[in-house]
């Protein structure tokens, strides 16, 4: 027994110092360092309250969004417990997003709008059925086109993740998001039914409904729901707040986007995007902060407008531009889960999304094949 | 947008050269085999979870020291000094060693995650796959 023990533990040393003595670089990260560019419109709309004194003075309104925004690993740490025979691993990873925000409306001049942050995420893969994520996205926005002041606000999520099954995985946890409009607190509740490299419908609350069809290895159609949205600094260089001589107020928005999209892998280092489809319950607000909290018991949101208006067009484009060699992690569904966790809660608070560049779907073709790409699997011998 | 769209067209043009298209094929090959042994092998969930971490790894290794000695192997052998040459064959060595340690190393391990019979069975499975592969490889050039 004893020998027996020091003989493995001897060959265990002896395979590890061979493979060190060949100085052999191995890829650190499972993640990719992942840029995504992504230009978001929203088709103009007439206000149609003529009562109303800042629609009259706005006339219309629509949305042109772009973003840039990346997601690159800091640390990565596996963990094998030799008992159990688990792989356990923990992520860190730097985010960061800029986004310029341009609201159209017709009857004033143009407004940039500024978000932009850095944030840190955490993931940890149990190697057994969870994976726990936590999110800390701060950012602050302000008007860049006129003087405003800059506003520091943080998004933030926090998820457990239980894969039963390849199939079947819940989720539970809390996001503070300002997606839908203003700061709110939701439960984080997700449900997905098939597996994330096959046909799947999951349902993430408060962010997203998604079906996803892998068409072939190189095409993913996806049919979705999510609501998109944020708080703003406005500046009221056009006098819009007449209330008040205040430099700066708040605008916040929100829509529901329906539509679908499709995922386009180009090959391994860039990906692209297009989704379009309907925006509805396209909603607008302008308030006073300043105001707000000089109004002592009274109702804290109280808003100086606010529009619903009807449902029009969306289109959306996105580049993905994909970095670094990694670990591979084939039909590892808890890995899957990972990539799935760190996409469906996206970099900024914007609920875009890259996909899921690094999720693998198998090719169902073996035509194609050539000597080259086999050069790993086969020896001269085997012919 | 229309911006955009240009760029799209752009990055598919500057993304595609022959590099990652070869890159993109070797990935293909290794998701259809990883696919073909998971068929064969029918792991239970439990088993499933630890089997392919492990496997992955090896995987990874393995590709790692074979590519090592692929790109010293770039140069002509009639250009080699005696130095170069012996040092190549030296590394050629220590890379069959060291894959055939990592064989055993390995093996180890996926025995105790799934036991002697599946271990075999990946065995074979590992095996049809390359006669598979030959057999369309042979297809083709017919």
């Amino acid at each position: 027994m004893c020998v027996g023990t020091i003989f493995l533990f001897s060959t265990q040393i002896k395979a590890q110092a061979t493979v060190d003595s060949l100085k052999v670089k191995l890829p650190k990260h499972y993640f990719k360092t992942v840029i995504v560019v992504d230009g978001y419109n929203k088709a103009n709309q007439k206000f149609t309250d003529t009562n109303d004194f800042t629609a009259k003075r706005l006339k219309s309104y629509g949305l042109k969004q772009f973003s840039l925004s990346f997601y690159t690993p800091l640390v990565s740490y596996t963990d094998v417990d030799t008992v159990k025979h688990t792989t356990k691993n923990t992520h860190i990873l730097l985010t960061g997003n800029y986004m310029r925000l341009r609201p159209v409306f017709e009857g004033i001049k143009q407004h940039d709008l500024i978000k932009m942050g850095f944030g840190l995420r955490f993931i940890f893969n149990s190697g057994k059925k969870g994976v726990w994520f936590v999110d800390t996205s701060p950012f602050i926005t302000r008007d860049a086109t006129y003087t405003s002041q800059g506003y520091f606000r943080m998004a933030s999520t926090i998820v457990y993740s239980h894969n039963v099954s390849e199939r079947f995985n819940w989720r539970i946890g809390a996001t503070k998001s300002f997606m839908w409009g203003n700061k709110n607190y939701w439960p984080f509740i997700g449900l997905r039914f098939g597996r994330l490299d096959k046909v799947h419908l999951s349902i993430q609350f408060p962010r997203s409904i998604n079906l996803n069809v892998p068409v072939g290895p190189k095409l993913t159609m996806s049919f979705y729901t999510k609501p998109q949205g944020g708080m703003y600094n406005f500046s009221n260089h056009d006098s819009i707040y007449y209330l008040s001589n205040a430099s700066t107020f708040s605008y916040t928005r929100y829509e529901l986007n329906s539509g679908f999209r499709a995922d386009v892998r180009v090959n391994d280092k860039f990906n692209f995007y297009v989704a379009g489809g309907i925006s509805s319950k396209n909603n607008i607000t302008f308030y006073s902060e300043k105001a707000n909290k000089a109004r002592q018991n009274l109702p804290y949101r109280t808003y100086f407008f606010k529009e619903n208006l009807g449902p029009t067009i969306f289109l959306n484009l996105g580049l993905v531009f994909k970095f670094g060699k990694t670990r591979t992690f084939y039909k590892d569904r808890n890995m899957y889960d990972v990539m799935d966790l760190n996409n469906t809660i996206d970099v900024g608070d914007n609920n875009g999304g890259a996909g899921n560049p690094q999720i693998p779907i198998t090719p169902k073709s073996k035509k194609d094949i050539n000597l080259q790409s086999v050069q790993d699997l086969i020896d001269y011998n085997d012919f | 947008m229309k911006s955009l769209f240009k760029i799209i067209i752009l990055c598919c043009l500057f993304f595609c050269p022959g590099h990652s298209l070869a890159q993109g094929d070797k990935d293909k090959v290794e998701a259809i085999r990883v696919n073909f042994i998971s068929e064969r092998l029918k792991l239970t969930t439990n088993e499933s979870e630890k089997f392919w971490p492990v496997y992955n790894e090896y995987n990874d290794k393995v590709k790692a020291v074979r590519k090592n000695l692929r790109q010293s192997l770039k140069k002509a052998p009639e250009e080699l000094s005696d130095k170069e040459a012996e040092d190549l064959y030296q590394l050629d060595l220590k890379t069959r060693q060291a894959e055939f340690e990592l064989y055993k190393q390995y093996r180890d391990k996926i025995k105790a995650i799934i036991g002697a019979k599946k271990t075999m069975k990946l065995r074979s499975a590992e095996e049809d796959f390359k006669i598979e592969i030959i057999k369309n490889i042979k297809d083709k050039s017919d």
